[in-house]
């Protein structure tokens, strides 16, 4: 009888070492893989560059980007010839489209929709409704998750977002591949993000699913390849140059890349009074 | 038994040993943080009671020829190896193990640091008809940079003095010029505290340094400037121009051997809303002599193939 209590001692003791072995070898897994994803894009760097005395660790460097390409998006239920302008920082989480869509055969449409952390509003010109007579801005707050997600989705929000969602942040292996999933948080609350890498790292696929199948329009898929450094100044981030959204299985945007810059300092996204306003209504 | 509390004593004393040796081999290693640094010692005062603002302050908060001060002063501060935050929106900056296997060679170097200095969330907001402007500034900083060109880099830019000389009426600040990462003119200013008033705008000539006065707020020195001719950005990245009608008002606190400066610039030409730059710290530098200053004499920008950057 002692002898079998022992053994199932001995077995209980050896299944917990196993599991706490097991939890301690996903953690450096999850650190090593996001570490690389994040060295593949170049976004890791260390801040003491001519300073012989000073060995700081490396940071998260992206913050804001700018990205102009062209190629062809939905317009109801069509694709036609799209010029695509967005400006994006994540401090804060913000982002401005603006896009210049022609059917063919049909005059230009001219958009620019824009999202900051709880605001979103369309604006007839870049800055619109920031100063009295210069533009118009239309609050468009039911847009701010449709917007947000968007930001969220581009590879450096993914690498972003599963460093922030830290141990809710799993690494599994499909079909050879790396895969990322982990939980959105704030405004983007209920909606899980599933990441697919390439051999180099690199972020190659994107799938979000929400909580609630009543979200449908958050489900989207994204497929990021060619990346480079497609910056005029060159900074050795390495960003895609082609990028293609799905909505439903449906292309909604293909676009080429022609040049995306890293933190310019001058992409800003104040937000006009009236949007502010219309919030608190 | 007491053979034993001498093996314990003497095993004790040698892990004591241990710890302090550690502790000080720490305390010469390198700086693992950029965080501002922390005040010591108690702050002078001048006979009239003001706290005495005179000495050399340069170093940990604000040598311009270090990046991670220039990092903290543009907002990011690394407070160890786990934790980092944007001192502007309180952020928190993902922070990675420090990779030893991949040292960078000059270009890349130059790119990161072009990175990092952009990297802070602390804007001016100007007004919409200018964003494209600053950014084309920004762009081509490298022809358009006025500082590149051997000119004072004016106020606020100058930020912390180096030197600043107290007396009863008066505050003196120098600012040596830079030869090598960031060029720049030697800049003094002489600023009264006797209560004198402003001249009107519309009678001052424009000036790198304005017409500066100051007085004191508590414990604080305000230097209020206006009168600026347009030929400086103001700072040190960015592409931030201004144009004559910019008026600075700047802060200095000295706390023991700290000194903490912020400057608020309202410009209603250019800018939508007034701007306060991330505070920045100097480490009082007792004994240490201004260097002399290294003339600025611009010979790269004809040899300058690329727009990067530093």
């Amino acid at each position: 009888m002692r002898t079998r209590t022992a053994a199932t001692l001995l077995l209980l003791a050896l299944v917990s070492a196993l599991a706490v072995q097991s939890a301690g070898a996903q953690a450096p897994d999850r650190a090593r893989v996001l570490r690389a994803a994040a060295d593949a894009v170049g976004m890791v760097r260390w801040s003491d560059i001519g300073a012989a005395d000073v060995r700081l660790p490396g940071i998260d460097i992206v913050n804001t980007m700018e990205l102009v390409g062209s190629g062809t998006s939905d317009m109801g239920g069509r694709l036609v010839k799209t010029d695509y302008h967005v400006a994006l920082g994540y401090n804060p989480a913000a982002m401005r489209v603006e896009m210049t869509r022609t059917p063919e055969g049909g005059a230009a449409q001219h958009t620019i929709q824009t999202v900051r952390d709880t605001y979103a509003w369309d604006e007839s010109q870049i800055g619109a409704g920031l100063v009295p007579g210069k533009g118009t801005a239309t609050p468009m707050n039911a847009a701010v998750q449709e917007r947000l997600l968007q930001l969220w989705t581009l590879p450096f929000g993914v690498l972003k977002g599963a460093l922030f969602a830290g141990d809710k942040t799993t690494v599994s292996t499909e079909g050879g591949a790396t895969v990322l999933t982990f939980p959105l948080t704030g405004q983007l609350a209920g909606i899980t993000v599933k990441a697919t890498l390439d051999a180099r790292n690199l972020v190659t696929k994107v799938e979000t699913r929400p909580d609630n199948p009543a979200r449908a329009n958050m489900a989207i898929e994204a497929d990021y390849s060619d990346y480079a450094d497609h910056a005029e100044v060159l900074t050795d981030i390495k960003t895609p140059g082609h990028i293609v959204r799905k909505q439903g299985g449906r292309t909604i945007l293909d676009i080429q890349i022609k040049s995306w810059e890293t933190n310019d300092p001058y992409l800003v996204f104040p937000v006009p009074p009236n949007v502010k306003t219309a919030a608190t209504r | 038994m007491r053979a034993n509390s001498r093996i314990i004593a003497t095993a004790m004393a040698l892990v004591f040993a241990g710890a302090a040796l550690l502790a000080q081999e720490a305390r010469r290693g390198p700086r693992t943080v950029n965080a501002p640094p922390k005040p010591a010692g108690t702050t002078p005062r001048t006979a009239d009671g003001h706290p005495d603002l005179t000495g050399v302050w340069n170093g940990l908060g604000d040598n311009l020829n270090g990046v991670p001060n220039q990092l903290a002063n543009n907002g990011i501060v690394i407070e160890s190896d786990t934790v980092a935050h944007d001192l502007h929106s309180g952020q928190a900056v993902t922070v990675f193990p420090r990779n030893t296997n991949r040292p960078l060679n000059n270009e890349q170097a130059e790119r990161a640091a072009s990175l990092l200095r952009r990297s802070g969330s602390n804007r001016p907001i100007y007004k919409p008809e200018y964003w494209d402007m600053v950014k084309y500034n920004d762009h081509n900083a490298n022809e358009e940079d006025p500082s590149n060109n051997c000119m004072p880099a004016g106020i606020p830019r100058g930020a912390i003095p180096s030197y600043i000389a107290q007396y009863p009426n008066y505050v003196f600040f120098v600012y040596p010029g830079q030869g090598g990462l960031i060029a720049t003119q030697t800049m003094y200013r002489m600023i009264p505290t006797d209560g004198r008033k402003h001249t009107p705008l519309q009678e001052l000539d424009g000036s790198y340094t304005g017409e500066s006065i100051a007085h004191w707020e508590g414990d604080t020195l305000v230097v209020d400037s206006w009168g600026f001719n347009s030929n400086t950005w103001f700072d040190q990245i960015g592409g931030y121009m201004h144009s004559e009608n910019m008026h600075v008002i700047e802060r200095l606190t000295r706390n023991g051997n700290t000194l903490t400066w912020t400057a608020t610039v309202e410009d209603p030409d250019y800018l939508l809303e007034p701007w306060t730059t991330t505070p920045r710290v100097a480490l009082l530098r007792p004994g240490a002599m201004l260097p002399e200053s290294q003339p600025c004499s611009e010979r790269d920008l004809a040899h300058v193939v690329t727009k990067e950057h530093h």
